[in-house]
């Protein structure tokens, strides 16, 4: 991971580096090249102008009057760039001021762009020489590039120290990049890796800005968010399990272990042999109601949905459950202004009403009353209320009714096994609304709201 | 009945096997979907049991659609470990004529297979029907116990007809809850019982011989037996 990061960073200022000095170089070569042809090309001119005039007075007044000429241009530059040598047949010095014909420059016509030795008047210099014979002499006319050499130095300096900025720029944002970007990356790296590791508490770091990396780690953070709660719940579920089949589990094994080792009367075992079944009854109940639980979670069910009528399915409902209500004296009351129709799993909704009309009538008291209302609101959404004057539900207990397996202090004593309003939950959230539940001094209030 | 069951889990056949035959009826066993098909496929049977899930490369549900294409009219029970709706549902598209979800009662796959096979023979759903000195007429709604005309709600009427058309046959409570309330789920309570026992009350009380009975660990009957 630390060699990415770094050489994610190199790359960057690398990259950076070559890419200017792809058009620094870019920019200075034709530069360069214009610069070199222009001089050569001038001087090539003023070469051939010399030659020509020297020649002019070799022709007219013969080979003494151009060593007297030569002599005394020689005599009147003391350190000018001006090259003039002329020399006999054998390459000797006749007059100018070269020390010897340079070894490297043939005697034939020509110009040569080359390094010459000026003697005592400075060294080695490169210069542009032109050659012309002159029947028994040969005549070398030149110019020395002294005078282009600091600028030429300069140009190059200033190249290197253009490459020089880029490379420390290149170096400065690989640096910059792998301390800021990079070093948030490897924040969520390490956090990533925590939670890979079980700790699912972690959170990436965000900021105020709204940059593309914060807005990833936000929403990162979402899905942790999410991913915490559903495995909380996994978690939960399977404590749940754990704690609500061991318990028939354990007494249905404890009653078969009893039933082989004492081995009593005949009349005596059917009795327990009637009980085990009913506890593996107990044991698959809980299973089905889990299994329906998951299946509504994992949302396949929205696939079951048809039109069908709340009130219709309320009113079947409510009259399922009166002849029990008659018998704890209970009032079960229904209401509704007439026709519902909405989209829903009219099997999951029957379940759902059922449990939350089961539940009041364990709660209310006898003699008691229970309303059963269907209606539309102004918003447009159907809502089923069940309301009991039973005890109610503590602010505190609300939450965790509908947790699964939670069973308040009043449904103590009570037949169930806690997952009654779990299923009407995730019926409920199936279906797009939430279950409410509001006091009614005394009482419960629950509101299923079907957009 | 002659019924032919197709599991291939041996406990669970023995088990199917030996409460039949107590029952007086004759099974035929496949452990298999390809003899399974072939059994169904050639000999008459009364009521064909199909497991869900077979090993090898036929299905359950693949030998019913088999069957109905081929135009076999045998009741089918499905037996499947698959509890949910939409498995249901699935199985009687296929041409399954009830489902039932392992693990089951006894009692309650007899009481459905009686009831297949009654369905089979076929049903007026406009005679009249009499168990006994009771008698209801679908046409009029008009249900009579002797002499007595006895008042009932729709529900209860629905009640007491589903019981008549099977008369003599053990109905269990969730027969009663998907036919009568069309609930397919189970409300884990004794509603069903307390329906029951006020519908006794109506035709029942005040005459010497009761005609609903409670069969134990299984369900209701409406008999004019001893």
């Amino acid at each position: 991971m630390t060699s990415v990061i770094r050489s994610t960073a190199v790359s960057l200022g690398l990259g950076y580096f070559i890419l200017g000095s792809a058009a620094l170089v870019l920019f200075a070569a034709p530069l360069w090249y214009a610069w070199q042809g222009t001089i050569r090309e001038g001087r090539a001119e003023i070469l051939l102008a010399d030659a020509q005039r020297l020649t002019d007075i070799y022709r007219r007044d013969g080979p003494e009057a151009l060593k007297t000429f030569i002599d005394t241009r020689v005599s009147m530059q003391i350190a000018g760039e001006r090259i003039l040598l002329l020399t006999d047949a054998n390459l000797r010095p006749v007059a100018g001021n070269l020390p010897a014909w340079p070894r490297n420059v043939p005697a034939a016509p020509g110009d040569y762009v080359i390094q010459v030795d000026l003697g005592e008047r400075g060294g080695i210099q490169a210069a542009h020489l032109h050659v012309v014979p002159l029947g028994q002499y040969n005549l070398l006319v030149g110019r020395d590039n002294r005078l282009f050499a600091p600028l030429e130095k300069r140009f190059w300096y200033g190249l290197a120290g253009a490459v020089a900025v880029l490379l420390i720029a290149g170096l400065l944002i690989g640096l910059i990049t792998r301390r800021t970007l990079m070093s948030r990356v490897e924040s969520i790296r390490q956090t990533v890796s925590a939670i890979i590791h079980g700790d699912l508490k972690h959170r990436l770091p965000t900021h105020l800005s709204d940059d593309e990396l914060n807005t990833l780690s936000r929403t990162i953070n979402g899905m942790l968010e999410q991913i915490e709660v559903l495995v909380h719940g996994v978690r939960n579920v399977s404590n749940c399990i754990a704690h609500d089949l061991r318990t028939p589990l354990a007494e249905l094994r404890s009653r078969l272990e009893e039933l082989a080792l004492i081995r009593p009367p005949p009349a005596e075992t059917f009795a327990e042999i009637d009980g085990a079944v009913a506890d593996v009854d107990r044991v698959i109940r809980i299973f089905d109601a889990l299994l329906r639980l998951a299946e509504i979670d994992a949302g396949v069910r929205r696939s079951g949905f048809v039109p069908i009528d709340v009130s219709d399915l309320a009113a079947t409902a409510v009259e399922f459950y009166a002849p029990a209500a008659e018998l704890k004296n209970i009032a079960l009351n229904f209401h509704s202004d007439g026709a519902l129709p909405v989209s829903g799993d009219p099997v999951l909704l029957a379940q759902a009403l059922s449990n939350l009309i089961d539940n009041a009538l364990k709660f209310a008291p006898d003699d008691g009353i229970i309303d059963v209302a269907v209606r539309r609101r102004e918003d447009g959404v159907v809502e089923i209320a069940v309301t009991d004057n039973g005890p109610g539900i503590h602010d505190a207990e609300k939450a965790k009714v509908v947790e699964r397996f939670y069973r308040g202090d009043a449904s103590r004593g009570t037949p169930g096994v806690g997952l009654g309003l779990s299923l009407v939950q995730a019926v409920a959230k199936l279906h797009g609304s939430a279950l409410e539940l509001s006091d009614q001094n005394p009482g419960l209030r629950v509101v299923l709201a079907l957009s | 009945m002659k019924i032919l069951l197709v599991e291939d889990n041996e406990r669970v056949s023995q088990f199917v096997i030996k409460g039949l035959q107590e029952a007086g009826h004759t099974t035929d066993h496949a452990a298999n979907g390809r003899d399974g098909m072939f059994l169904a496929a050639s000999e008459p049977y009364d009521v064909v049991i199909m497991d869900r899930m077979l090993p090898g490369d036929i299905d359950g549900l693949a030998i019913v659609e088999v069957l109905r294409k081929t135009g076999k009219r045998t009741p089918i029970l499905i037996l499947s470990a698959l509890s949910e709706v939409d498995d249901r549902i699935r199985g009687l598209r296929s041409g399954g004529d009830d489902y039932l979800t392992k693990p089951f009662a006894f009692g309650e796959l007899l009481a459905r297979l009686d009831a297949l096979h009654r369905r089979a023979a076929g049903v007026n759903h406009d005679t009249p029907l009499a168990v006994g000195n009771l008698h209801m007429d679908p046409m009029t709604r008009k249900v009579t116990r002797g002499e007595r005309q006895i008042a009932l709600q729709p529900r209860e009427f629905k009640l007491l007809e589903y019981l008549m058309r099977h008369a003599d046959q053990v109905v269990t409570r969730t027969m009663l809850l998907e036919n009568v309330w069309d609930y397919h789920f189970d409300p884990q309570t004794n509603v069903v019982d307390v329906h029951i026992s006020k519908l006794r009350q109506k035709i029942d009380a005040e005459f010497e011989r009761p005609l609903l009975r409670t069969v134990r660990n299984a369900g209701y009957m409406v008999t004019a037996a001893e």
